[in-house]
């Protein structure tokens, strides 16, 4: 693979699609550069500890056991961007993670690997709003173009609809009183519904033959048998289950399980193009030449992050998909040329979550064989509610380590103990909560909820990524990222918090907290949109043969859905385009 | 962790590189001051709390400070940034420093209390940090009381603190090596670390702040000089539990930061990053305490490839007062479809969308009520 016809610059949720496409469907030579480490290959048995190989083109070194080794489902080994195994840094895990500087009580959550941050995620794959796309002038294509992209991401994602276990049931006995329930893919109006998720359907099939539910007594092992979903939630820490499946026939449908081990199938048929995939590569610059009247990318130059070695390659076409942080930064970095929107314009829904706690007898009436909601039960986010034009909310359940950190730890308004709550909100409490009473909170873990708030928050030039003054690591200057919401975007968070402390109360939640937390920066979008940076192929409108492939193209959040189904969707259409335009 | 005894005369200039590689090797360096400093912090928000037991359980009564969990947040900050030594330059090159390249004076800091009161030292905490940024009382417009700034601000028992890199970084490269220093009267702790020792500068930087905060008279809760229960802090501790974390909120909400940006400026290489350090000040009880972290035993501060749970996930003391059992392979529970058939999903061309896709009216739906 020293001459491949385009190269990729990360291997997160997008890149991986984008290659599969090239190769499967136009029969082009891809090779894939990722900068961290790859889990679950044999050519990297001990991936954070050892360099191992080099490159990986076999889907044969793909095994499902090592995979379960290294993901422990541990919380803080998995989730702690400093201190665990998902995190953006070198694979060596002696050596700290990069550096973003951040000046603001803020959170960014990504995962550096083969996968991505779609490794750290509850793989919910709604469509984004027709509303996002049709009525904002900024994004440049139609929602129908997409449809049939979502279509075949759906399919290659085992996208279908979410089970409702104890803790959906709770939501929806508020929700279903409120709204109506949605059942299309397309979201005009209103309402809720189970999520779109990438998982695949709970038992499948089950080691004795038997359905999977409350009687079941089998084992949840591949080798004996089980397929599909196995309900449990730890799917941030990685969700390596079913144990002992094959990397693609893990359930839930992260890039690494749903693309990956596709793009390599392409190197045993000769009709198709290579997929090669280099992980511990991180680009650090972006070959180009003066072509007729403007640039154009020729190759990318990579530094290999356990040798330090650096290294040129050349391709016809050069796709960045190294997410809305580092492909801001590379093309910064790379001195390609800034019109004012490159790394501009960053999205990242506005979150907020709001908590109920219940007690057991309400739970009990609702759920009646069992006595608890059980948070760690079923999928992390299995329901939903969809307001378009506003945004939306899911319904959460989690471990207690990610449940401490986010009802309680992580707010914009101060501590609660001197919060004060205005009377004619919906909600009891609001900031950090601490001491007496955190432990208090978190005695009630298992019957304790939350709402995540997805704002359709809209693209600013004043938020985003641009190069640091003040640090810089082995790959140049680091990238200095900031986002502040709008007052147009809070009124939008201030009304979906009120509608799920509303969906909370009339479930019968006892107490109802409002973390109202600063900005968690994980639904990163748009910092290199199209209609501003790129063109409607997501062709950079200043360097020919260099397109964007990730997150960073779309033009806005999509309304508030989670933006993983429309990031993909996307990138396959980009695939496409590079294809039509150059081979 | 306390001071190594064997390292206890050690000056900076004498370090052999044997003696800084066993330094090297200590999972969790730490100085008295600063492990009580974020002892303190640990105090106030995962607390004992006796009184739980008759309500909730024995197991709800013991708290951070029954699982070390200091060390967590003294790991994690110590563990923050790597700094390159071949991104450092020496200032004063015939062709200056590129757009890439870190001043070394950016990481080294020498904050001296020896002598205090003296003609040949400092006269009090404050004024050390007056000569460490440079500056004259004079030159502080902070619009307080001088007198109760100087008179609030301590760091306890440390004389000196001297961070420096451990390498001539004009000559090296890869990830560079820090040693610190701390001198108290009666014990001297000398680490190596790789990465930038981030935890002791930000606990020098906490006592400032507090020593702002109470000279502008914002605690609420008198201040405990005699520091009994975390005997190595300094101001910071002096604080009631609410008052320290209300301290730390001056950071992100109440200027502390750009006011006193030239004092904190010689003590951290960004100031601007203290907003988010009191994010995951808080933060990192979720992860830690309420993790199984405390189950690693005397794995807890390795590297994740060599961690083991010595305690069970889902035994150890915060799983316990939650009641999550720990990771499993499945669940068996009941569970249902909610959409009888699946989503409609038609093909693009019969999709039929509404003409009006503006969505629903955010002004009038503001109130919830819609």
């Amino acid at each position: 693979m020293n001459d491949p016809d385009v190269v990729i610059v990360g291997a997160g949720a997008d890149g991986p699609a984008t290659a599969w496409k090239l190769a499967h469907d136009h029969g082009i030579d891809v090779l894939l550069l990722e900068g961290g480490p790859w889990h679950g290959n044999e050519q990297w048995p001990k991936p954070h500890a050892d360099s191992g190989g080099t490159i990986s083109t076999d889907p044969d070194d793909l095994d499902g056991k090592l995979l379960d080794e290294q993901f422990t489902h541990r919380e803080a080994d998995a989730n702690d961007p400093t201190y665990g195994y998902l995190r953006v840094g070198p694979a060596d895990h002696s050596r700290a993670p990069w550096f973003r500087n951040l000046h603001q009580n803020a959170f960014i959550w990504q995962v550096g690997a083969v996968g991505g941050t779609s490794l750290h995620y509850f793989s919910n794959h709604p469509r984004g709003y027709p509303t996002a796309f049709n009525d904002q002038p900024h994004w440049p294509i139609d929602y129908e173009e997409l449809v049939p992209y979502y279509q075949l991401n759906e399919e290659l994602t085992s996208t279908q609809q979410a089970p409702m276990t104890a803790k959906e049931e709770v939501f929806i006995e508020g929700a279903d009183a409120l709204y109506p329930l949605i059942e299309s893919k397309n979201v005009t109006e209103t309402g809720w519904r189970p999520q779109a998720n990438a998982v695949e359907v709970p038992g499948r099939e089950t080691a004795t033959g038997e359905p999977l539910d409350a009687d079941y007594e089998g084992s949840f092992s591949y080798d004996d048998g089980f397929r599909g979903d196995t309900l449990v939630g730890d799917h941030f820490q990685g969700s390596s289950t079913p144990v002992d499946a094959p990397v693609r026939d893990k359930a839930r449908k992260s890039s690494n399980v749903g693309y990956v081990p596709r793009a390599l199938d392409t190197n045993k048929s000769s009709e198709q193009g290579n997929v090669a995939l280099r992980p511990n590569a991180y680009v650090t610059d972006i070959q180009t030449k003066e072509g007729a009247g403007t640039l154009e990318a020729t190759g990318v130059t990579f530094r290999d992050s356990w040798s330090g070695q650096s290294q040129t390659v050349t391709a016809d076409t050069v796709v960045l998909a190294g997410g809305c942080i580092e492909t801001p930064r590379l093309w910064l970095n790379a001195g390609l040329p800034d019109d004012g929107w490159v790394g501009k314009g960053l999205t990242t829904h506005w979150f907020d979550w709001i908590v109920g706690v219940y007690d057991d007898e309400t739970v009990a009436d609702i759920n009646p064989e069992v006595e608890h909601m059980d948070p760690y039960v079923g999928q992390n986010s299995a329901v939903r509610f969809d307001k378009p034009g506003v945004g939306g909310m899911e319904d959460i359940g989690m471990s207690p380590g990610l449940v401490s950190y986010a009802d309680y730890l992580f707010s914009q308004a101060g501590y609660s103990f001197d919060t004060e709550v205005d009377p004619s909100e919906p909600w009891d409490t609001r900031g950090y909560v601490v001491g007496e009473e955190l432990k208090r909170r978190m005695s009630n873990y298992k019957q304790t909820k939350a709402l995540l708030i997805l704002t359709d928050d809209l693209p600013r030039q004043s938020n985003g990524v641009s190069l640091d003054n003040t640090f810089s690591d082995e790959h140049g200057p680091v990238p200095k990222v900031k986002w502040e919401p709008h007052p147009d975007d809070d009124a939008k968070r201030d009304e979906l918090s009120r509608i799920a402390a509303n969906i909370h109360k009339e479930a019968g939640a006892d107490h109802v907290h409002r973390c109202d937390w600063p900005p968690l920066l994980l639904h990163m979008q748009s910092s290199m949109r199209m209609g501003e940076v790129l063109d409607e192929n997501a062709e950079a409108k200043n360097v020919n043969r260099l397109f964007v492939a990730d997150h960073s193209a779309m033009a806005n959040g999509v309304g508030g859905p989670n933006p993983t189904n429309s990031g993909q969707a996307l990138a396959l259409r980009t695939a496409d385009k590079i294809a039509e335009r150059y081979f | 962790m306390k001071g190594i005894g064997g390292l206890a005369a050690l000056s900076m200039s004498g370090a052999t590189i044997a003696e800084a590689e066993d330094v090297l090797n200590d999972s969790v360096p730490s100085d008295p001051h600063t492990l009580d400093t974020y002892r303190s912090i640990v105090d106030a928000i995962v607390p004992r709390t006796p009184q739980l037991e008759s309500e909730l359980g024995p197991e709800h009564v013991p708290g951070g400070l029954d699982v070390e969990l200091e060390k967590f947040l003294v790991w994690d900050f110590n563990h923050f940034q790597e700094i390159r030594a071949e991104m450092v330059t020496e200032k004063g090159l015939l062709d200056g420093p590129s757009d890439a390249e870190m001043p070394l004076e950016m990481f080294e800091s020498v904050l001296d209390l020896t002598n205090l009161g003296g003609l040949f030292g400092p006269d009090s905490p404050l004024d050390a940090v007056l000569n460490l940024a440079d500056l004259d009382l004079l030159d502080l417009d902070l619009g307080l009381d001088d007198d109760a700034l100087e008179e609030a601000l301590t760091f306890g028992p440390v004389e000196r603190y001297d961070i420096s890199f451990a390498d001539d970084v004009a000559s090296s490269s890869g990830p560079a090596a820090f040693e610190l220093l701390v001198e108290t009267a009666n014990e001297t702790t000398h680490q190596v670390v790789q990465n930038y020792p981030y935890a002791p500068a930000f606990t020098l930087v906490f006592d400032i702040v507090a020593a702002e905060f109470i000279a502008r008279g914002e605690n609420e809760d008198a201040i405990k000089r005699d520091r009994s229960k975390f005997p190595a802090g300094g101001t910071f501790v002096q604080l009631s539990p609410e008052d320290r974390l209300r301290c730390l909120w001056t950071i992100v909400d109440g200027g502390a930061i750009d006011r006193l940006d030239d004092l904190l400026s010689p003590l951290v290489p960004d100031v601007g990053i203290l907003k988010y350090v009191v994010m995951a000040v808080n933060g990192l009880h979720g992860f830690g305490y309420y993790t199984e972290w405390s189950g690693l035993g005397e794995t807890k501060t390795n590297n994740p490839t060599e961690r083991s749970l010595s305690t069970p996930a889902g035994e150890v003391q915060s799983r316990q007062q939650s009641g999550y059992p720990g990771p499993a392979d499945g669940y068996a529970a009941n569970w249902r479809h909610a959409v009888d058939g699946g989503f409609a999903d038609p093909d693009v061309e019969e999709l039929n969308l509404p003409s009006n896709l503006e969505g629903d009216d955010v002004i009038e739906g503001i109130g919830g009520g819609t």
